[in-house]
This record gives structure tokens, C-alpha cells and sequence, in this order.
């Protein structure tokens, strides 16, 4: 790590330093450059310092400094985040948690272990392995993406169809409030008195504190699994399957939907033989006692066939569930070997309407000349239009936000939200008005000051009040400060 | 499409990096800070600024690039097929034609063009070693042969066996062991020798392209003919199947493709391989090295191999890196340290699971690393030609 030159002038690096160290505490062009920007397309303004903490103390100080010192502060994970969440603005603290990346205890027998907030969503899993238990929430990022970020963004994934989202299972949270005092939010076991202010922390987006330490509900690995690809030879007949199979009665544990593109994109760096020719795929996992499982199976294997499925496939092994999983989880991943960049949208809309909805995708993307590729939790009609551009194209910004635009617009018309899962950031800000109305979002505006009263905790995040910075951009290829 | 940068980098490999971030859990850098600046992600992003924004290649810059450890994880872990060796091996010969790299690493890499004096500074350190003058390192072997070793071969057998430098002077009993079993498998063998000496694959890491090339060229016209090049190296397979890249001849194409890992050929010549009667003794835990995981991807070849003659166990990191890297662990010792410690937890769950207590590595710049931290490490082929020798009687 570079070394920050021990003396310096400015006090509020003089203040980091001495509560980290001067390794710690980062102010170089590279650094500056490389933590202004997360996983998403959103350009928004610079980072001033750079800081990696390591214990609770250490976040506290820099929160403090922060403040002391007029700066606006930013908790970061490992910078997954799709809606511009860890974008910084105005030249405030960036407060790193990556090496706060410790599992502190696991408790089998009560179904709890506490984590540093760096710990990586899928070691904790790994970690777990041979005690009968996981961590259930599995966004698609898990392999990088951190509980800390995790818990801010009250994140999703495949599983959480049946288990439900990051927030249920969190059972309490240390936190460094945006003053720099520690508490802790929420009880190992039963309700705590009082408010829920666990349950507000949860999917605050770092505008509320920085979680510090989590105590996560673990759950018990199913006795039996079963992962089933089917193909289709049209997206409106993979949608009515997913209808028809919630309608039955049934929850999978997770049901995905995959069209042509994405797995013509991912079949080559995966090889789980997934059908490159079907204009959509379905994965559906079922899990419980075996006989049930069996039953799921048959019943599934029916709705498909009356559905018009060209064929279902059980994995036969645990390999090869992987590997179909793999597909799924490198979507986002894979999309360079057809366009550079992607905007990827997150909206949900009631399952009733996919095939609509997702026809009318089909659309909007074709007016705007643009390429889309589908791939989504379809169990909860939580969309994942990925659309495809190339930003060194003239004038190609403008179509993408147009697209995207349109289908968020088409999305809350449906009767559905503005997020699945990604957060609001800085990207969906500017569509809060379209679901909450003045009042809501005044409601909302009152909790974060009571949190923060003084507005330096990942301010210009997203509500729609106070300053504007961000916009949607392509990476890399503009000069800095370029805002588009 | 190359963009008019400093580096000289093309301007579609930068593109295809679309920030996802996937690669960093695989980024053996990354893992122990924690900071972009040392993750794939970071330094793509950190060459398309020097090359498309006229970012400055300042000292922390430079820094970001040479502590790369070029061990390849992220290329293999990133869907979007972001070819991260030839940014990093273009960027890495642009620095270090800038700056020479530093005079120990120089010295040592010219040594390796030398197998005479090779040899004789190894048997001089052999002495030393015995009298307890010389430190445990990673870089050399515990214990270092004091003589020549069996050094069987048959000049005009069926296939070459590449003995390269480092190894042939350090640790020519895994060259034996390699003859032996395809002896066993009615093969016989030729060493290439000191004739041939080192491959370049050091001097291509370091950015020494010019020097590489020369080495390449000398290889390639010590061993003409068209028999099969087996190499028990993984540093050293993984460059020779590059020299086609590397030179860009028909001839170095032609020559690549007669190179192949020892497991790699024979598990596509398994019925060479011996009736396995029962396996052998304790379970053995199999370390994959980058060059043979990442950069030709032929891991599964060692399991294999030697899965008939032992139980084998996985390691639960995904072929994450040890942090030997080559002279990697000489000219970043902290960071390798730090990456080697994550190994050393890795294979000490994979002990506790299995009751292991042996780590095997087709590589020997990885078992020595490993070695030095005080684990048992052998090479694969070891433990056939051991099963092997058991069933002989001998
Ligand atoms: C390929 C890919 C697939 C994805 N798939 C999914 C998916 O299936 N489901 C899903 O929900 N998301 C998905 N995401 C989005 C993203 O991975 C998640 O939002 C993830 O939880 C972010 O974690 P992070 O550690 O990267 O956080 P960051 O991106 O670093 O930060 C995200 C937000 O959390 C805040 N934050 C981070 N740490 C803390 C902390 N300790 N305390 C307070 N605030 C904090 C930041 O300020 C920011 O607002 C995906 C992203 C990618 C790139
Ligand atoms: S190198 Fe590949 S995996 Fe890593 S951030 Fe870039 S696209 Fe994603
Ligand atoms: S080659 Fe290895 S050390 Fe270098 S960026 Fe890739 S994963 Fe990290």
C-alpha cells in the first residue's frame, strides 16, 4: 500500500493519520481515481481521502475527523454496487471496509455469527461449510460483494425467493452514527424494545452510519436440492411457466429467467451445456425432504409441458448445478464479448405481468436502436434489463437513458417499484418521485435527520432533496470531471 | 485496436473490462490489502487512465503495476474475457524499459542463462546449506543436492523431457521421478540438459521481452524434430507453449504445440499409467499452481494422474495464489508473505478436514515458497512414481 508522506500540512490528513497510519490514509492521483467510481456507470465528482480502517475506534475517528473538518463521509464495501451507492460527490472521506474482514464467532447451535462488515458474502458461506448451515442471501456478486454492502443495500439474490432478502436475516448491527458514536441496533435473539431501528438501518445506503459489525441469522442447508433448466422457444411462454408455477402453490427456493443473449454470452466462459439456440431459459431449484422435492419436480416438469417447454433438464450433479449457476451469476459479467458497457435496470413489477412487460422491453430497447439482454429473479418480477452500448458511439448516452427512462416508467405503470434490490444511489434518485409522494418522501427526509442531522453521512444519495452530482456516464472513457 | 498511449495497449482488451468487480475475491493482491490499487480491476483501470487520459505513471502508478504478481487468477475468474496477460506483459515491458529492474533480480536472471555456473553456485550453496550458513528462504530448496542424482536418459528416446535450469540443478530427483514412470510405461526418455538450459519464462515476467525472445530462439534450436516436449514445470510449460505468441513465427507456433505439461500428456496417454493397485498410503492435499491452472489450464490433468495412486484433497481457495509468483516473493516479500499466509490457512483447514499432512505441487517455484513455511510439499509425479516403485517391491 502507498505510503502518504508522515508530515503534511492539511489538518484533516494530519487528524487521519494519526488515528490510522500513514499507509492507511490514501490521497494519491490513483487512489482518488480508482475509489470514485463502483461497479455501476454513474460518474459523479472525486474522492478526497482515501482511509482503510481496521476496528470500530478507527471508523469512528475518521467519521469524526470528517466532520471536524466540514467533509462529507462514505462508507464503501468492495465498490459492487450498481446504483452509484459509493460515488462520491463533494471530495469527502472515504471510509474502506475491506480490511475489516473478520468472522468473529459463529454460533451453531443458536444460528448466529457476528461479521466484520469486509467480510465477503460467499467466504462467509465457505466458512460455514460442515457446520449444516449458510448465509442465505446470494446476489449474483457474491463471490465479491461484501455483508457490510450487503446489509446498506438490503440486497437480493436468486435464493431470496424463498428465504427472503439481506433483511431478514440480520439480526442486529453495530453501527458508527453519522456523529461517531457506537451503538448497536437490534438483538442476537427475540424483538427488540422499542422502535426497529435495525429494520431502518437496514437498506440505508450508508446515509444512516457505518455498520461496524453484523450479527447475521444463519439457515440451515436443505436436506435435499434439485436445479432444473428448461427451454423455451419464447420469452412470453418462460413467463406464463413462472406464473403458473407460483400459481400452483409452490415457492422454489429460486426461479431465474435467462434469454437468448445472455446465454449465448455466458455459454462459452461456462460450459453447463446451456441451450444457445432457446429464446429463454428457466432455472428453478426446489429444496426440502426429498419426497417433496421429488413431487415439485413432477408437478413442474407438467406445467412446463403444458407451457410449451422444449425440454427440462434436472442437474444431475453437484457439478453441474454449479456450473448452471455460474452462467446465471456471470450474466453481467459476460456481456463485454457483445458491447463494452451496460445500464443495467432493476425494477419489479407483479408477476402477473412479466411476458407484458418484458415484451414491452423488447420494445422500447428497438425504438432507441439499442440491444437488450434479460436476465432476472422472474419469481418476484424483479427485472434485470441489461442494455448493451458501446460509449465511444456519438450520441449513444442519450438513447441508453432514454431506454432506461421509459422502462422505469413502464415498470411503476404496471403497478410495480422502482428497485429490486440495487438501491436507489445516486442513479434512481431522480425517479423517487414517481412512487412516493411529497409526503413520503418528507417522512423519509425526517428518519435520515434523525440519524444524521447535519447531512455528511453519503449525502446527494437517494432522496431527491439537497445538492444534484452524477449522472449517468460511461466509465473510463471520459476525460474526469466530464460530466455527461 | 491499438490507442495512441504511452503503453501502447489495445484500446478493445481495455474495453472489455466493464468494472464488475468478479475478479477481486481471485486477486491474491487484493485479498490481503484490501485496496483497488492492487486489483485487477484497479490496474485496468489505472492503464486505460495513463493511456487514454494522460494520467501521470508516477510512483504510485508504477507501484500499482509491479506489484502485480501476473499469476493470472483474474483472467480465469472474469466472464467478460478481459485478456489481463498481454495488458499487464505490455505494460510491464514498457516500465522496464524505463527503468531497469533491480540489480539482484539482473544477476540472477543471467545466472539462469548459465547452466555451468548454475550448477556450481548450487553445489557451493549445497556446502553452505549443510553448515548451517545459509537461511531458510523460498528460494531454494531445504535441502540442496550435493551431486549429480541418477540423471537417466536415453538421447534419441520418444519424447524429450525439458529439464530447464532452476530445477534441474535444485531438484533432480523429480526429473528421475518423472523418467521413472514413463520408463515403467515402456517409454524412453530424453533430457534436454544443460544444452538447453533455462526457457526465459523469469525474464518475460520481469518485462525482459528482448532477453525472452533470445532465449525462445535458443530453445527452439536446441530441440528441432517433432517429438513431444514434456515439461514438469508449470512456470516453464506455460512459456514454452507461449513462444508461438512470443516470436510470432510459424516455426514458434509449431514448436508451442509440441509442449505439453508431464500430467497433461500422460492423461491423454493414460493407458501408459500402471493398473493403480489400491492407493497408497495418506491422503495428499493438490496445490495448483497459476501456471498450470490459469495460464494453460491443464490442473485437472494432475488429479488425474495421480488420483488413482492416492486419495487427493481440494483446497477451498479456487486456485488462489501462494505468492511465490517467480522472483515475485524476492522483490515484494511483505505483500508475497501476506498472500502466502492465506495459502498456508488454506491448506491448514484442508489438513484438519482430511488428516492430510502432504501438499503436492507440479510447480517448484510454489513448493519451495511452500516448503520454506515449513509444510511438506512433493511433486505429483513423485507419488506415482512412488506408488509405482511400491508395487515393484523395491
Ligand atoms: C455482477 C453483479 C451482480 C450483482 N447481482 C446482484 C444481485 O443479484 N442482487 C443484488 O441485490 N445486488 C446485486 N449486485 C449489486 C451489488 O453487488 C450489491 O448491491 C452489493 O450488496 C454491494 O456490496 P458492496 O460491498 O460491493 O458495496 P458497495 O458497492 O461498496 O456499496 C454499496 C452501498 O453500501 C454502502 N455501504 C457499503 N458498506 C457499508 C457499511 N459497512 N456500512 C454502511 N454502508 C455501507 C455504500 O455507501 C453504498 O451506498 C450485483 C452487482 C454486480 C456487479
Ligand atoms: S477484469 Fe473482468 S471480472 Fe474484473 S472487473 Fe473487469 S470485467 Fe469484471
Ligand atoms: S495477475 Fe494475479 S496479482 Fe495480477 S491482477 Fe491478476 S489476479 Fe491480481
Amino acid at each position: 500500500m502507498r505510503r502518504m508522506s508522515g508530515r503534511t500540512r492539511d489538518p484533516l490528513l494530519s487528524a487521519l493519520i494519526s488515528a490510522l497510519d500513514a499507509q492507511r490514509v490514501q490521497t494519491g492521483d490513483g487512489a482518488r481515481r480508482l475509489y470514485s467510481r463502483d461497479a455501476s456507470v454513474i460518474r459523479g465528482g472525486r474522492v478526497g481521502v482515501v482511509c482503510f480502517p481496521e476496528t470500530t475506534e478507527e471508523v469512528s475517528a475518521c467519521v469524526v475527523a470528517a466532520l471536524a473538518h466540514g467533509r462529507d463521509f462514505v462508507a464503501r464495501g468492495a465498490g459492487t454496487g450498481l446504483a452509484g451507492g459509493a460515488v462520491p460527490c463533494d471530495e469527502p472521506v472515504m471510509v474502506v471496509l475491506t480490511r475489516m474482514d473478520r468472522i468473529l464467532e459463529v454460533d451453531v447451535s443458536r444460528r448466529l455469527a457476528w461479521v466484520e462488515p469486509g467480510v465477503v458474502n460467499l467466504d462467509l458461506s465457505r466458512h460455514l461449510s460442515g457446520t449444516g448451515l449458510h448465509f442465505a442471501p446470494d446476489p449474483s456478486s457474491q463471490q465479491s460483494c461484501t455483508i457490510g454492502g450487503n446489509v446498506a443495500n438490503n440486497s437480493g439474490g436468486p435464493h431470496c425467493l424463498l428465504y427472503g432478502v439481506t433483511s431478514a436475516h440480520v439480526l442486529a448491527v453495530e453501527v458508527v452514527l453519522p456523529d461517531g458514536e457506537v451503538v448497536v441496533l437490534g438483538e442476537e435473539e427475540g424483538d427488540s424494545v422499542g422502535y426497529d431501528l435495525r429494520g431502518a438501518f437496514v437498506g440505508g445506503e450508508g446515509t444512516l452510519g457505518i455498520a461496524t459489525r453484523i450479527c447475521v441469522r444463519l439457515t440451515e442447508d436443505p436436506p435435499d436440492v434439485a436445479t432444473l433448466l428448461l427451454d423455451f422457444m419464447s420469452v412470453g411462454a418462460a413467463a406464463e411457466t413462472v406464473s403458473a408455477i407460483i400459481a400452483a402453490g409452490m415457492i422454489p427456493a429460486a426461479l431465474e429467467m435467462m434469454d437468448q443473449r445472455v446465454v449465448e454470452a455466458v455459454e462459452p466462459f461456462v460450459n453447463a451445456g446451456y441451450p444457445t439456440d432457446a429464446a429463454a431459459v428457466l432455472i428453478v431449484e426446489l429444496d426440502g425432504q426429498p419426497s417433496g422435492v421429488a413431487d415439485e419436480i413432477r408437478q413442474i416438469k407438467e406445467l412446463a409441458r403444458v407451457h410449451g417447454a422444449r425440454s427440462v433438464r434436472v442437474a444431475a450433479e453437484e457439478g453441474e448445478r454449479e456450473r448452471i449457476w455460474k452462467g446465471r451469476k456471470s450474466a453481467f459479467g459476460a456481456i463485454a464479448v457483445i458491447k463494452p458497457d451496460y445500464y443495467l435496470n432493476d425494477t419489479v413489477i407483479p408477476r402477473t405481468k412479466l411476458a407484458e412487460v418484458v415484451q414491452r422491453i423488447y420494445e422500447i430497447v428497438e425504438e432507441q436502436d439499442l440491444i437488450v439482454m434479460n436476465v432476472f429473479h422472474a419469481g418476484d418480477g424483479n427485472l434485470h434489463p441489461l442494455l448493451l452500448f458501446d460509449a465511444r458511439e456519438a450520441g449513444v448516452m442519450e438513447r441508453v437513458l432514454a431506454a432506461g427512462e421509459e422502462i422505469v416508467r413502464v415498470s411503476v405503470a404496471a403497478g410495480g417499484v422502482l428497485s429490486g434490490e440495487h438501491g436507489i444511489g445516486l442513479e434512481k434518485k431522480r425517479f423517487m418521485s414517481l412512487q412516493f409522494s411529497p409526503a413520503d418522501l418528507e417522512a423519509q427526509q425526517r428518519l435520515r435527520s434523525a440519524f444524521d442531522p447535519v447531512g455528511r453521512a453519503n449525502p446527494a444519495k437517494v432522496l431527491p432533496t439537497g445538492a444534484s452530482c452524477g449522472h449517468v456516464t460511461s466509465l473510463g472513457r471520459l476525460p474526469d470531471g466530464a460530466w455527461v | 485496436m491499438n490507442v495512441p498511449g504511452p503503453l501502447g495497449l489495445s484500446g478493445d482488451s481495455l474495453a472489455a473490462c466493464v468494472q464488475c468487480g468478479l475478479c477481486l475475491p481471485h486477486c491474491p493482491t487484493y485479498r490481503v490489502t484490501g485496496d483497488e490499487s492492487r486489483s485487477p480491476r484497479g490496474r485496468i483501470s489505472l492503464m486505460a487512465a495513463a493511456e487514454l487520459d494522460g494520467a501521470p505513471m508516477d510512483d504510485e502508478w508504477l507501484e500499482a503495476m509491479s506489484t502485480c504478481v501476473q499469476c493470472l487468477g483474474c483472467e480465469t475468474a472474469c466472464p467478460s474475457g478481459v485478456p489481463f496477460e498481454e495488458l499487464i506483459t505490455t505494460t510491464r515491458e514498457v516500465m522496464s524499459s524505463d527503468r531497469p529492474a533491480p540489480l539482484r533480480l539482473r544477476l540472477g536472471l543471467r545466472l539462469l542463462g548459465r547452466p555451468r555456473l548454475l550448477h556450481w553456485g548450487v553445489r557451493t550453496l549445497a556446502v553452505l546449506q549443510r553448515l548451517g550458513l545459509v537461511p531458510r528462504s523460498g528460494l531454494f530448496p531445504a535441502r540442496l543436492p550435493l551431486g549429480g542424482g541418477q540423471r537417466r536418459s536415453t538421447p534419441g528416446g520418444d519424447v524429450l523431457l525439458f529439464t530447464g535450469c532452476v530445477m534441474d540443478a535444485c531438484q533432480p530427483e523429480i526429473h528421475d521421478a518423472v523418467v521413472d514412470v514413463l520408463v515403467a510405461g515402456g517409454r524412453s526418455v530424453e533430457r534436454t540438459g544443460e544444452a538447453v538450459g533455462c526457457c526465459g519464462a523469469l525474464h518475460g515476467h520481469a518485462g525482459l521481452r528482448g532477453e525472452a525472445m533470445r532465449r525462445a530462439e535458443a530453445v527452439m534450436a536446441a530441440l528441432p524434430g517433432d517429438r513431444p516436449i514434456l515439461v514438469d514445470s508449470a512456470g516453464c510449460g506455460a512459456a514454452l507453449k507461449r513462444y508461438g505468441g512470443l516470436l510470432g513465427t510459424p516455426a514458434a507456433v509449431a514448436f508451442a504445440e509440441r509442449v505439453f505439461d508431464v500430467h497433461e500428456w500422460l492423461a491423454a496417454n493414460a493407458e501408459l499409467l500402471p493398473e493403480p493397485s489400491g492407493l497408497v498410503g495418506q491422503p495428499i492435499v493438490v496445490q495448483d499452481p497459476c501456471h498450470l491452472r490459469h495460464a494453460q489450464g491443464v490442473h485437472g490433468a494432475v488429479r488425474e494422474v495421480v488420483g488413482p495412486y492416492a486419495t487427493l484433497v481440494e483446497l477451498d481457495d479456487e486456485g488462489l495464489c501462494c505468492g511465490a509468483g517467480g522472483a515475485f516473493q524476492m522483490l515484494e516479500p511483505e505483500l508475497a508473505g501476506g498472500v502466502r499466509e492465506r495459502k498456508l490457512a488454506s491448506i491448514g483447514r484442508a489438513f484438519e478436514r482430511s488428516g492430510a499432512r502432504t501438499v503436492i505441487s507440479a510447480n517448484p517455484g510454489c513448493a519451495m515458497y511452500l516448503a520454506a513455511a515449513g509444510v511438506e510439499v512433493r511433486h505429483p509425479m513423485e507419488i506415482v512414481a512412488e506408488a509405482l516403485e511400491d508395487r515393484h517391491g523395491r
